[in-house]
């Protein structure tokens, strides 16, 4: 038996794995896991390799940025190539310098329209598999970020925290197929809820054939979800489809703040009963 | 010891790779899973209760940093090491030529796994044909970068075989 046991051990331990992750999975399904030690290890361990990882993509992208700018001097000689590439570059930090400060600023006053307590992030990295939009914040429970609390810019939503750790934050964006707003058409005051999908992008969901929706209607957060503080932009309609058949029209949007254009991020929590307690 | 090491770096360098500067990649939403050929190499390469731990870890760092609900990778990174090993018993799986279409197998595996967990735990509208696209994108993008990776893998393996010859 132990024979046995031994030369199949790859095989077993395999299908132990197996049976554990479906466990982890049950669990973690029905909300069981609170405290996740092997996790919270993982993340302050990933937190600067992740900071670090995304400071070099940063770099590449001004590069390329760069080099974009500077294809059009090719003729030039070589002298006034170097000359412009390095005044070039100069101009494009000092750009980026003043886009930040334009940007923080407006992150600024956005604050100040938010309910009070909202803490101030930056996106670290972004999600490492296909099948989930995600994203992870610099922030952690030790700077006051909860799960469930909401994420968002001055342009729009961002999307809610999904699990925290001491120092990271990691966001479920609007644009997953998991996620859900509640939301108003502003024209019209009708209620929907705001999904990613995996198959056309951002979608407007359970909107009856009769709703009065057209294609540029702005979709504000409704505030019923407890999640986000009402009246945030999350999106704009962008195709409407009446089939034949089906209870619900078939509306796609464009969500309001693009997850790869944003670097600071808000994080705010709505306060009902239950957090004033 | 020294080979464990080299696969936990290289599962936390891949992680931060696929999280942060693959997102550069001008292929939408699609990120290139070098995990998955990792899991595979360990699959193929390393027959052992530990490569059966790493898939496993591999899997579950992708979910910690990743999926809303834990164990998703897990599960399938567990899954796809089972199935190349169960393979690799009975085929020769080993030839170089042979990696980009043992991980493009794998992929579309762990594809299958994928769909089945969150047809059960996530059912959403429109999922089938995202799954598709997604499943096939993920499957050619890993099977095409796959002898890269397999050839620094080895090579890496070989300096610590070399530096530390118990090992080998």
């Amino acid at each position: 038996m132990l024979a046995f046991l031994r030369r199949n051990q790859i095989f077993f331990s395999s299908c132990v794995c197996l049976l554990v992750s479906l466990y982890i999975l049950t669990a973690a399904a029905r909300g069981q896991i609170k405290n996740e030690p092997v996790g919270a290890l993982l993340m302050w361990l990933l937190r600067p390799l992740q900071i670090a990882g995304q400071s070099t993509a940063d770099w590449i992208k001004g590069f390329r940025d760069n080099y974009d700018t500077l294809a059009g001097f090719r003729s030039e000689n070589e002298r006034l190539r170097k000359r412009v590439q390095t005044l070039e570059i100069e101009r494009q930090r000092l750009l980026e310098a003043e886009a930040t400060n334009r940007q923080l600023q407006k992150l600024l006053d956005f604050r100040n329209e938010l309910p009070s307590g909202a803490i101030t992030a930056t996106i670290i990295a972004g999600s490492a598999t296909s099948w989930f939009q995600s994203c992870v914040l610099n922030k952690g429970s030790t700077d006051g970020v909860r799960k469930g609390m909401a994420v968002v810019t001055p342009l729009g939503v961002i999307g809610k925290v999904v699990a925290v750790t001491g120092r990271t934050a990691k966001v479920l964006l609007l644009t997953d197929p998991n996620s859900g707003i509640d939301v108003y058409v502003q024209r019209t005051r009708s209620r929907a809820i705001v999904s990613g999908s995996l198959d056309s992008g951002t979608m407007l969901k359970y909107v009856k054939r009769s709703e009065d929706v057209q294609e540029g209607d702005r979709l504000v957060t409704s505030g019923m979800d407890s999640v986000y503080p009402k009246g945030l932009l999350v999106g704009t309609v962008i195709k409407v489809r009446k089939q034949n058949r089906g209870l619900f029209q078939s509306i796609e949007v464009w969500p309001a703040a693009q997850v790869a254009r944003v670097e600071e991020v808000l994080v705010v929590g709505v306060e009902t009963e239950a957090t004033k307690k | 010891m020294k080979l464990f090491l080299m696969f936990f770096l290289a599962g936390i360098f891949l992680v931060v790779l696929q999280t942060t500067l693959f997102h550069l990649l001008p292929i939408g939403p699609v990120v290139p899973d070098l995990i998955l050929v990792l899991c595979v190499y360990l699959g193929l390469y390393h027959p052992s209760v530990g490569g059966v731990l790493g898939s496993f870890f591999l899997g579950y760092s992708i979910d910690i940093v990743s999926s809303p609900i834990l164990g998703f990778n897990a599960f399938a990174m567990s899954l796809v090491y089972l199935a190349v090993y169960l393979c690799a018993r009975s085929i020769w799986l080993h030839h170089p030529m042979v990696s980009s279409v043992v991980v493009m197998l794998a992929a579309l595996v762990k594809g299958a796994a994928m769909v089945v967990i969150w047809a059960i735990f996530l059912s959403v509208d429109g999922f089938w044909s995202g799954a598709a696209r997604y499943v096939l994108w993920e499957a050619t993008l890993a099977a095409l970068l796959a002898p890269v990776l397999f050839a620094l893998l080895r090579r890496g393996q070989k300096i610590i075989e070399r530096l530390d010859p118990a090992t080998a």
